[in-house]
């Protein structure tokens, strides 16, 4: 019975557990975030229609890079260029892409 | 000369500081996030008290101004940022947002 209730508790909690438990590839990340540099890699670049500066992304938590990368992909976040990018992303891509943002921060500190 | 030096370089200063003051009010934008923001994501927003909570501290005031307008209109659906977002009037958006931005925090990334 408590082996029971023990599987019932992991098939439940599975789903809620956040995906940061996967560990992001640096290397890989550095890879396939070329395209990221041609907007967040440019110091006050501007969105446009509405105009608003790109966010700065040195120093952000690799949990939230994640989670924002995966609302732009799920569509609960909207923005047409975050969205068509994160829409060709696998759930490693994005932990890559994580892990390589955090390794760049922790190289310029 | 070295008058009109002073001169223009005070009025440009004053100029400067006008358009920050009238895009937010730091000193309230402080004392709201006291109120409202601080338990997820500290004063000054450079803390994240859960692994997917964003640091805010250092981040573009008129990027934040979006992002807290689009959780406000349920453009950007999250329901914890949705439901604190929609008691801010555009006035209190403007405050927080140049509060954050004018702490020590995030950067800019330089790719390799």
């Amino acid at each position: 019975m408590p082996i029971r209730l023990l599987a019932l508790l992991a098939l439940t909690l599975a789903p809620a557990m956040p995906a940061i438990a996967q560990s992001g590839d640096p290397e890989r990340g550095e890879v396939i975030s070329f395209t990221c540099s041609g907007c967040h890699g440019i110091p006050f670049y501007k969105n446009v229609y509405p105009s608003y500066s790109v966010p700065r992304i040195a120093g952000q938590s690799e949990g939230y890079i994640i989670a924002a990368l995966k609302a732009y992909r799920s569509g609960a976040r909207t923005h047409a260029t975050m969205q068509a990018q994160a829409n060709t992303l696998t759930d490693q891509d994005i932990a890559d892409i994580a892990a390589y943002f955090v390794s760049l921060a922790e190289e310029s500190e | 000369m070295k008058h009109i030096v002073h001169f223009v370089a005070a009025t440009s200063l004053l100029l400067v500081a006008g358009l920050v003051e009238a895009s937010g009010n730091p000193s309230r934008g402080q004392e709201l996030s006291s109120q409202v923001c601080a338990s997820c994501h500290g004063v000054d927003g450079a803390m994240a008290l859960a692994e997917e909570y964003p640091i805010l501290a250092g981040q573009h005031r008129d990027y934040l101004v979006m992002a807290l307008k689009a959780y406000r209109s349920g453009a950007r659906d999250h329901a914890v940022m949705s439901s604190f977002a929609r008691n801010l009037s555009d006035q209190d958006i403007d405050d927080l947002a140049v509060w954050f931005s004018r702490q020590d925090g995030l950067g800019e990334l330089t790719f390799d």
